[in-house]
């Protein structure tokens, strides 16, 4: 995991404090790395967690998933591709 | 976690073995018919008595529990019997002939109302009696779809397995490996499917909550109740007794109901659905005790 805090988009640093608001998570918002993946290895999130994440985001920004898209793995690879399709959504 | 090669001694054995095997076992027990092929049960059973003393010390420490006095031979023999008997009948079910079996089924309205509903819900079952009669049940009724969440490697077995019990009927087995895993049951939950998990067994040792079983703490995943919370879908229990003979008996009992957005204390909601769980898991045993399909220490 990334220290640097000046990664960040200001769009990823508020998706990322949902996120760890979310999940419970013991780790400052601004220490993610937008870049590594959210599931497994990464940030060690689980298959339940990533439901948790679809949910919130999908109430928050009311942006419709599909639960049967096969983007869904790339969506939700990092921060920064959740981000940008939650950007991308919103402005079409 | 730590018995986990015991856990998988006997019951991958018996239910992957290899796949060849599953295949001629499958062929001889469609032609001969259930009443012949069940003779080879017994000796089959008297082999892992006498093979596989860790299934046989696991059946004794359950057996002496739950029946409150010493285990005998003769009880580690029906316990077995009755694990090889729901394996093969498998076999019937799987292939269309379910005219061999005697099944009575309970609260078969609840299910009715949650498919009228058309939203689905999770079918909270266990290593206890058999799952597939409780399936078949919902597969007689083409239009009530079942599928099956389990972990990743699990689900890849009893993938190949299914495939090789009957290669035409395609079971629908969710595994849990993928980022996306429950982002598709969420999917499938929507279009009113059913989806059965196993929630008396965990494999990762994630998220576990001990609860007192059968006189002494034992752990229980937290994962597939989480999950039922978030989604806001009713937790049902769905448990199939082998009643011996021909019978079988289906139960499906509302555990809680759908959470109307989340619980205030999700921890807590959590916590009284899974004691509701497990302590209908334990009554069930006290009903039917050979029924039990855990064949290693559970209470480790």
């Amino acid at each position: 995991m990334s220290t640097s805090t000046a990664m960040l988009l200001p769009e990823e640093a508020e998706l990322a404090r949902l996120i760890v608001e979310t999940l419970n998570m013991d780790i400052p918002a601004e220490t993610i790395d937008p870049k590594i993946p959210l599931y497994g290895t990464g940030l060690g999130l689980d298959s339940i967690d990533m439901l948790e994440i679809a949910l919130v985001v999908s109430q928050r920004y009311g942006v419709k998933l599909q639960a049967d898209d096969e983007n869904n793995t790339q969506i939700f690879s990092s921060l920064r591709s959740l981000s940008r399709f939650i950007q991308d959504s919103r402005s079409s | 976690m730590k018995g986990d090669a015991q856990i998988q001694e006997w019951t991958t054995r018996a239910e992957r073995g290899s796949l060849p095997l599953i295949r001629a076992c499958v062929w001889l027990a469609l032609r001969l018919g259930r009443s012949t092929v069940r003779i080879f049960l017994y000796p089959i059973c008297l082999y892992f008595l006498l093979s596989s003393p860790a299934s046989t010390a696991a059946s004794r420490s359950y057996l002496s529990r739950v029946l409150g006095r010493p285990a005998r031979w003769t009880d580690i023999f029906r316990h077995f019997l009755t694990f090889a008997s729901c394996l093969l009948d498998r076999v019937f079910l799987l292939n269309d002939q379910g005219y061999w079996f005697d099944i009575t089924v309970h609260g078969e309205q609840l299910l009715q109302g949650i498919e009228a509903s058309g939203q689905g819900c999770m079918l909270f079952g266990a290593h206890f009696g058999s799952f597939e009669v409780a399936r078949a049940v919902g597969r007689q009724r083409s239009d009530l779809p079942i599928s099956l969440l389990m972990y990743e490697e699990n689900a890849q077995k009893i993938r190949a397995a299914m495939a090789a019990i009957n290669p035409r009927l395609a079971t629908e087995v969710i595994g849990l490996g993928r980022l996306d895993s429950l982002i598709a049951v969420a999917g499938r939950l929507q279009h009113g499917h059913f989806i059965g998990v196993l929630a008396d067994r965990n494999v990762d040792g994630r998220d576990l909550v001990r609860y007192p079983f059968l006189g002494r703490e034992a752990s229980f995943p937290k994962g597939p109740f989480r999950v039922a919370m978030l989604l806001q879908r009713p937790v049902v229990m769905m448990v199939c007794i082998y009643r011996g003979g021909h019978a079988y008996e289906v139960f499906f009992e509302q555990i809680a109901p759908a959470t109307s957005g989340r619980p205030a204390h999700p921890e807590a909601w959590i916590s009284d659905v899974m004691q509701r769980y497990v302590s209908r898991l334990e009554d069930f045993c006290r009903e039917a005790p050979f029924n039990w399909f855990n064949f290693y220490d559970f209470w480790s």
